[in-house]
């Protein structure tokens, strides 16, 4: 009786203290953003006013940046899920060769920050010195350049690239669970293949489709590498980049004046994350998932099989290894030139040497290196109980903290950051790397939950139970069943954290000050100044922390699992 | 291990609603036999088992295996699961996907430190014994339906546990090996000479697995017996109805002697053969299970129990014939012989066994 009530007591205080740590996390920068929108000052909030909200909505040019981000948003949403859905029906319906390319597609971004990519794609298409229009100019002897990246639909096309694994990863279950009989019976009453795919099988994939769009108008809305790389520098703003000019170039900083801006970005965010959500509910409704086992009826390409399959090599091509490349010769030629023989005879490890003389580039490896590693461990610590909480705890309390961290993935990185800013300046964390940490987990916080979510629901309150009943206590059940089972999701988890901390961007912009600089706003400062091979450089030693980060935690994840082998290896088969 | 449960009660709340599992339960289970807890789901049976095996805690009341008091809540006792020495094998099977079969079973006995060369000797054993030799390093995950089955099954017995517990391990097999396992089951429990709880939905399973079977229903157990007396004896309507099909008719008591009650109904006269508690003049309900309607040729009208009646429909499912007899307003089932020479509209003459007529008192 005690034992019940002990645990009845200690899941209690559990579930409130994760209450009070997510809440706090995720309602504290939207409350101080609310009340800064109200304020007069940033150090001292002064008297309620609504002349922030006045200023910022009567500018001038405010009209054309909403147009800018809408047509910026829905652009990026367009090209990411058309892209998507061609290689999701392609990958999932037909006979295409070397699926497994389309697995390493859905991993990119985990690989690619998407500051690199875009300044890959600005050294490639820039109008003065790109090297794609360098070469067409010395080809055709042309006087002007053919492409220029800073334009809106250069960002369009580099943040659709972005955003495409996104969309591939909501459309593709979907259409691998499509029941094939909908498909069939249209083409027996006759349909062609291309008939069937307009009128049946894209109208009941429309839920997917409307969600993949929702969900790329958040993460665009959000975006910062893109606008701020590829817009700032031809005067195109969109909402992330207005706030960025407000708070960090010009005279004075305004943070009232974000904070007011940042309530109507936040606004829509939620909205069109909580339509998201409706949308995927809806589309479990909609698209037929049969529980029989069926393989869904794959449609020959014969002879169109490797022209497609070109064409997807060509985009992962464009996807991963260009933007790679690109960073790596620009580290090392003294500056912008179409590669040739005197390009490699001029490559020199100048940069290299400059970056890591660079003390403030040093420190900002530092500080990425250990927001990755402390961060993300402290971030799966708390999602770790956050999730035990939702799955196996389950009382009203654990609801709304579903709720809380579900609502901190619609958080626009620049705009939190705002929020987040209001409540440190007035706490000793101020311009230290623990307010970057607390501020990287609020706002990552749904990319640990995730994997951990599904871990936890794999194990069936049986599998705890058995181990009770054949003798195991608490603790030798946490150990050899419990722990074992959700070590994938951990793994997967922190991966994910780690990376996404070693790059961070739009939150730091806001948080990051002198001493507590990070690798992607050095990146930035670096492309604000035009130092492209210091940039690259850096860019790749950014590239090779996450690498090695997402190899080391694979590998101790598996060393993890491999302890029962271990034991299977003593106790069973020797002797 | 004799298991005694004294005036156990549960209720859970779910929604701000009370939900009674268990109320009241009195009950002993006696040592070395399989005793079956039978009822229709909701009933509170797994909500017995696992307090019997301490993963629920009931809200009052006492259990006891052998001489040791596991649960009580007068004296604030509540030995956990871990420490009952009991063992039990889950609807699911619950085998650990991250282990091979050897793990799967040796964890009872590693859990107790036990030494390693004599967890390999019982496992050895055990997994010869449930005839699953050669899978130790298989993982557990690569296993059918019926081998993960076994598995469970060895790893519940590998520690040789007081009491095994079964809640309904039949279930997610389907009917062919079911039928095939129920009886490996019955032979290998019945070797054993072990304490087993067992519990299932299934009648069949009940009637052909145990030495005992308890009967539940709202969270009581309503009767206790043999699988015959359960099947041919029982007077409860609940009862009767539930582990197996049967006819009921409606009629009054008119005589009432030591072993023999005559009833009178709309299809007349009834005479059954069975002790009963009613009264001359009393309302009551008269069983008759369909294998007892036996069809009969010839002018034997001055026979008791004989009645005529029209066969409305036949139907052939194997084994036997299942038909529906129209005597007068009462419709009847009957089982017949697959061979006789019956045909839907016949007029036929029926007999009624008076051995198995029960009047049944609720």
């Amino acid at each position: 009786m005690n034992r019940e009530r002990t645990m009845h007591r200690t899941s209690r205080a559990l579930t409130l203290g994760l209450l009070v740590t997510v809440g706090f996390l995720t309602v504290c920068p939207v409350f101080m953003l609310l009340l800064g929108s109200f304020s007069e000052g940033l150090t001292s909030f002064g008297r309620f006013t609504l002349s922030k909200y006045v200023q910022a909505y009567t500018d001038r040019a405010f009209a054309e940046i909403l147009l800018n981000t809408a047509l910026f948003t829905l652009g990026s949403a367009f090209v990411a899920t058309g892209l998507a859905l061609f290689l999701a029906y392609l990958n999932t319906r037909t006979n295409i060769p070397f699926k497994s390319l389309f697995g390493i597609i859905s991993l990119v971004p985990m690989m690619i920050p998407h500051i690199l990519f875009a300044v890959s794609w600005l050294l490639l298409l820039n109008p003065s010195n790109g090297l794609i229009n360098l070469l067409i100019r010395q080809m055709f002897n042309l006087e002007e350049s053919v492409f220029n990246i800073y334009s809106l639909p250069g960002m369009i096309l580099v943040e659709g690239l972005l955003d495409l694994p996104i969309a591939y990863l909501v459309l593709a279950p979907a259409m691998a669970a499509f029941d094939v009989s909908l498909e069939e019976s249209s083409r027996v009453c006759g349909a062609s293949n291309l008939r069937t795919l307009a009128r049946v099988t894209l109208p009941v994939l429309r839920p997917a489709i409307l969600a993949s769009v929702t969900l790329v108008i958040v993460r665009s809305l959000a975006s910062f590498a893109v606008p701020s790389v590829l817009g700032m520098p031809g005067r195109i703003y969109v909402l992330a980049t207005h706030l960025y000019r407000i708070i960090a170039t010009g005279f004075a900083a305004d943070y009232g004046m974000a904070a007011a801006v940042g309530m109507s970005v936040l606004a829509t965010s939620i909205t069109l994350i909580y339509m998201y959500r409706y949308l995927t509910a809806e589309g479990e409704k909609y698209v037929t998932i049969s529980s029989r086992a069926y393989r869904p009826t794959v449609i020959d390409l014969k002879n169109a099989r490797y022209p497609l399959f070109l064409i997807v090599g060509g985009l992962s091509l464009v996807l991963i290894v260009l933007p790679v490349l690109v960073l790596l010769y620009t580290s090392l030629v003294p500056y912008s030139m179409v590669p040739s023989a005197r390009a490699f005879a001029l490559m020199s490890a100048k940069h290299w040497t400059a970056v890591l003389r660079d003390p403030v580039s040093v420190l900002s490896v530092k500080n990425s290196l250990f927001l990755g590693v402390v961060g993300a461990t402290l971030g799966i610590v708390l999602s770790v109980f956050v999730c035990y909480t939702i799955v196996k705890v389950r009382t009203l309390a654990s609801g709304i903290l579903e709720s809380l961290s579900f609502l901190s993935f619609s958080f626009p990185g620049i705009v939190i950051g705002v929020g987040f800013m209001w409540f440190f300046v007035r706490t000793p964390l101020y311009a230290t790397i623990w307010s970057l940490l607390i501020g990287y987990i609020a706002t990552y916080l749904p990319y640990g939950l995730r994997p951990l979510t599904s871990a936890f629901v794999q194990i069936h309150s049986h599998l705890e139970e058995s181990s009770r009943v054949c003798g195991g206590g608490t603790l030798y059940t946490l150990r050899r069943i419990v722990v074992p089972l959700l070590i994938p999701g951990i793994v997967s988890g922190w991966i994910l954290m780690a990376t996404m901390f070693v790059r961070e961007l739009t939150l730091s912009v806001v948080l990051s000050r002198p001493g507590t600089e990070v690798l992607a706003v050095q990146i930035l400062r670096f492309a604000e100044d035009g130092l492209w091979g210091r940039l690259s450089a850096l860019g790749i030693v950014m590239i090779a922390i996450s690498t090695t980060l997402v190899i080391i935690a694979s590998l101790i994840g598996s060393r993890l699992t491999r302890v029962e082998v271990g034991n299977r290896g003593r106790d069973g088969v020797v002797g | 291990m004799e298991i005694r449960i004294a005036n156990v009660s549960k209720n859970y709340f779910s929604e701000g609603k009370r939900i009674t599992a268990l109320s009241g339960v009195d009950l002993t289970i006696p040592a070395k036999q399989i005793f079956t807890l039978l009822g229709p789901s909701g009933c509170g049976k797994t909500t017995l088992l696992r307090c019997i095996v301490g993963l629920e805690m009931p809200d009052s009341g006492e259990i006891a295996i052998g001489e040791e008091t596991v649960f009580s809540s007068e004296k604030n006792t509540f030995v956990p699961p871990e420490k009952r020495g009991l063992n039990m094998v889950f609807q699911s099977y619950a085998i650990w996907p991250h282990m091979n079969v050897f793990d799967n079973v040796a964890y009872p006995l590693q859990a107790r430190k036990v030494p390693r060369d004599e967890i390999r000797r019982r496992v050895e054993k055990t997994l010869r014994f449930v005839q699953l030799e050669g899978f130790e390093n298989r993982p557990a995950t690569r296993l059918s339906g019926g081998q993960q089955q076994r598995v469970a099954l060895a790893r519940a017995l590998v520690a040789e546990p007081r009491v095994i517990l079964f809640d309904e391990p039949l279930s997610n097999l389907d009917a062919k090996l079911r039928e095939e396992t129920r009886k490996e089951l019955r032979a290998f429990l019945t070797a054993l000479k072990i304490t087993a709880v067992y519990v299932t939905h299934d009648r069949i399973e009940a009637l052909s697995l145990s030495d005992t079977v308890a009967v539940m229903k709202d969270g009581r157990i309503v009767e206790i017996g043999t699988p015959r007396q359960i099947y041919f004896d029982s007077d409860r309507r609940f009862v009767v109805d539930f582990i197996g099909r049967t006819n009921l008719i409606e009629g009054k008591a008119t005589s009432v002697e030591k072993d023999q009650t005559v009833i009178e109904c709309a299809l007349g006269v009834i005479t059954c053969n069975q002790r009963s508690g009613a009264r001359p003049g009393q309302q009551v309900t008269v069983s008759i299970r369909p294998e007892f309607i036996r069809v009969i040729k010839g002018d034997v009208q001055r026979m008791p129990n004989v009645f005529r009646g029209r066969l409305e429909s036949l139907v052939f499912v194997g084994e036997a014939c299942e038909g529906e007899i129209r005597i007068g307003t009462t419709l009847l089932i009957a089982r017949f012989d697959a061979t006789a020479v019956v045909r839907e509209g016949d007029e036929i003459t029926l007999h009624f066994d008076p051995d198995h007529c029960s009047v049944l008192s609720a």
